[in-house]
């Protein structure tokens, strides 16, 4: 079988998962060649930017031990450079890949051959543009104090004219599907398509373009950024979940008749848990206290999730099997930390555990358990399984594999056990009339730089390894065409 | 669920609704605040903002202090924000209606400067902690706001005493219509 591929090695014990289907044939399906040209540039940008991603990172989480780090220049200032980090995790790397695998996602589940697909290239294309004179904006310039509406609004058009070009293709996808049947990943990608430029565009009209009325502006950015976080990026990964899991595990999923119910539960509440994040806040109580309900009624969605994933996963050892498929190692990996992520924001909504930890590193561990413990790692497994099918060639390294997910998977469980912990104690410190400049860790600073380093090393990794796979790939995907 | 119109338009109520429930219902509440006396006939708070703060306004934007400085106190009850004096009654509304954005911030990795102007106590100590932070702090030395004068010392430049004046003017220590300070 491996003998027809030039580029397939022998199949050694434990090697890493995610060859081509077809079994080495150097051949692409149909289906993924129509859309293997924007994918790979959506999935290659996200790299470059996960990578610049990192590397910042670094630099501001050492900043924050050694405040003199890098500090001749203003442009260096941790301000700016954590402004850009975020920005270029969320729209560089989390947004590009999702892009990629919503369209990847659609193509395979609705045998969808893509014509002109080269306008989803050309939305990645000016989305990638825009963030970079964004970025550039931020860096020269000046920013705007709202996480993820940081970037100058002039960019904000063409995200959206670029997004309208790459994503309008669920909805294509979804009318001329040749089967009738529909699968939950599509409701997923779907709404989670629909749901991201509607909402960026009216918080950009209500916080930037025409700005409301004082603290307004922060309940509008709350609306804003709890969508983007639960509906884009996580939406989008729970329908990469409720296509990976079944499939790599060849079962049916769990309670596969409530998803229906999950899936309109999630959708329905998220939009209201955003003011559970602005507790305390001269907001109206009755807007923080809608906040509340919402995010505890998150429990519905996340109890269906739950019988949905961890049912399959419980059943005929699909736990070890999962640990032993890579893309399913990640997947797994992610899960955990979706209900974690979910069973924290309900916990935490609590008005006396919220005063205990707000403004504290607590929050961002649990922004990152959502965004990177779980979007992350399901983009990963994801990219384990997509890319050899688009490229018609092996992962060159089993080792980088491991590389990767150990390292991955240890600086995201020590960052995030970090922060809780030591968000936790310097809230309780607080809460204890300790004068502020006391309750801070400088461990906490130190364990988070040496994360960084580790995220560092193994996003290198996961890099070589697939660049070293989409160059190696090209020719022969031509090789596969000609053949 | 196999109509993409159903599932369309269902996804857009979940996007209405909050969108009419929260914010549209927000708006009718806030959306016309303005300033107001704390006492009938009495001045107008939040007070106007000197012009040189507007523009240091600016440099905090640009600088990102946002990243690391909130400007909300909390009411009592909810976070120690008032034991740990960074203010003297919590922020209401109206204390941000002439703020072209608001900068309430997320994360306190430096302390709350809702109500600074309060309890910093001269432009030379504000300019010495932005010059030459206390050891321990987490705070890096913002240099290029400060130029050499002829004696040899470093005095703030034109952004260092826009952003000093900003700072000046952070203050909710006054009573509003919603909050009173306790005498």
């Amino acid at each position: 079988m491996s003998q027809e591929n030039p580029n397939s090695r022998p199949q050694g014990q434990g090697r890493p998962q995610g060859r081509p289907a077809g079994t080495g044939s150097p051949r692409i399906s149909r289906v993924d060649a129509s859309v293997a040209g924007p994918v790979k540039f959506f999935f290659a940008s996200a790299l470059l930017w996960l990578l610049v991603s990192s590397v910042l990172a670094v630099i501001t989480a050492v900043k924050l031990h050694l405040p003199g780090f890098l500090n001749g220049c203003e442009f260096f200032t941790f301000g700016r450079l954590d402004a850009i980090q975020r920005n270029v995790f969320f729209y560089g790397w989390a947004s590009n890949a999702l892009i990629g695998l919503n369209l990847w996602l659609l193509a395979s589940l609705g045998r969808f051959e893509f014509r002109n697909a080269w306008i989803a290239t050309l939305g990645g294309l000016i989305w990638n543009l825009a963030l970079t004179v964004g970025l550039a904006f931020v860096l020269l310039d000046s920013q705007n104090p709202f996480e993820l509406l940081e970037l100058p609004r002039g960019v904000a058009p063409a995200f959206f004219v670029a997004f309208l070009l790459a994503a309008l293709w669920p909805a294509v996808a979804f009318a001329r599907r040749p089967t009738s049947h529909v699968f939950v990943s599509q409701w997923y990608i779907l709404g989670a398509s629909f749901v991201l430029p509607v909402v960026y565009l009216l918080a950009q009209l209500m916080v930037l373009w025409c700005p409301t009325n004082g603290v307004l502006q922060a309940l509008v950015h709350g609306w804003f950024l709890q969508n983007f976080l639960y509906l884009w990026l996580g939406a989008s990964a729970l329908a990469a979940v409720y296509y990976f899991l079944p499939k790599e595990l060849g079962t049916t999923l769990t309670g596969y008749y409530l998803s229906t119910v999950g899936f309109w539960t999630l959708f329905l509440f998220v939009g209201w848990i955003g003011p559970a994040t602005l507790l305390g806040s001269p907001l109206p109580l009755w807007i923080q206290s809608t906040g509340i309900v919402a995010a505890v009624l998150l429990l519905i969605p996340l109890t269906i999730t739950s019988i949905n994933f961890f049912g399959t996963l419980s059943r005929d050892s699909g736990w070890s099997r999962a640990w032993n498929n890579t893309t399913l190692r990640f997947v797994a990996f992610g899960l955990v930390a979706y209900t974690l992520a979910t069973l924290l924001q309900v916990v935490f909504a609590a008005r006396s555990l919220n005063a205990l930890v707000r403004f504290t590193a607590f929050t961002a561990g649990q922004q990152q358990l959502l965004t990177y413990a779980f979007v992350s790692m399901v983009i990963f497994g994801a990219a384990y399984f997509i890319l050899p099918r688009l490229t018609g060639a092996f992962w060159p390294s089993a080792k980088l594999v491991h590389l990767h997910f150990w390292s991955c998977a240890l600086a995201v469980v020590g960052s995030v056990a970090g922060s809780l912990v030591f968000g936790w104690t310097q809230g309780a410190a607080l809460a204890a009339a300790k004068p502020f400049a006391d309750t801070a860790h400088p461990q906490a600073a130190l364990l988070g730089s040496a994360c960084a380093v580790l995220f560092l090393i193994g996003h290198l990794a996961f890099a070589v390894n697939a660049f070293g796979m989409l160059t190696s790939c090209s020719s022969s995907t031509d090789e596969g065409r000609q053949a | 669920m196999n109509n993409l119109n159903l599932i369309l338009a269902g996804v857009f109520f979940t996007v209405a609704a909050p969108f009419g429930g929260l914010l549209l219902g927000g708006y009718a509440q806030l959306g016309a605040l303005g300033r107001a006396p704390a006492e009938e006939g009495g001045p107008l708070f939040p007070a106007l903002e000197p012009g040189l703060a507007i523009q240091g306004r600016q440099v905090y934007l640009q600088l990102g202090c946002v990243a690391c400085h909130t400007q909300q106190v909390r009411p009592a009850g909810q976070g120690s924000d008032i034991a740990q004096g960074w203010g003297a009654r919590p922020s209401v509304a109206r204390d941000y209606v002439l703020q072209p954005q608001v900068a309430l911030g997320n994360r306190r990795v430096g302390p709350d400067l809702a109500n600074y102007g309060a309890r910093a106590k001269s432009d030379a100590e504000i300019a010495a902690h932005l010059s030459a932070p206390a050891a321990g702090s987490a705070m890096p030395a913002y240099a290029f706001l400060f130029s050499p004068a002829k004696d040899g010392s470093l005095q703030p430049n034109e952004r260092g005493v826009a952003l000093i004046a900003y700072l000046k003017s952070l203050r909710q220590d006054y009573s509003s219509p919603e909050a009173k300070l306790k005498q």
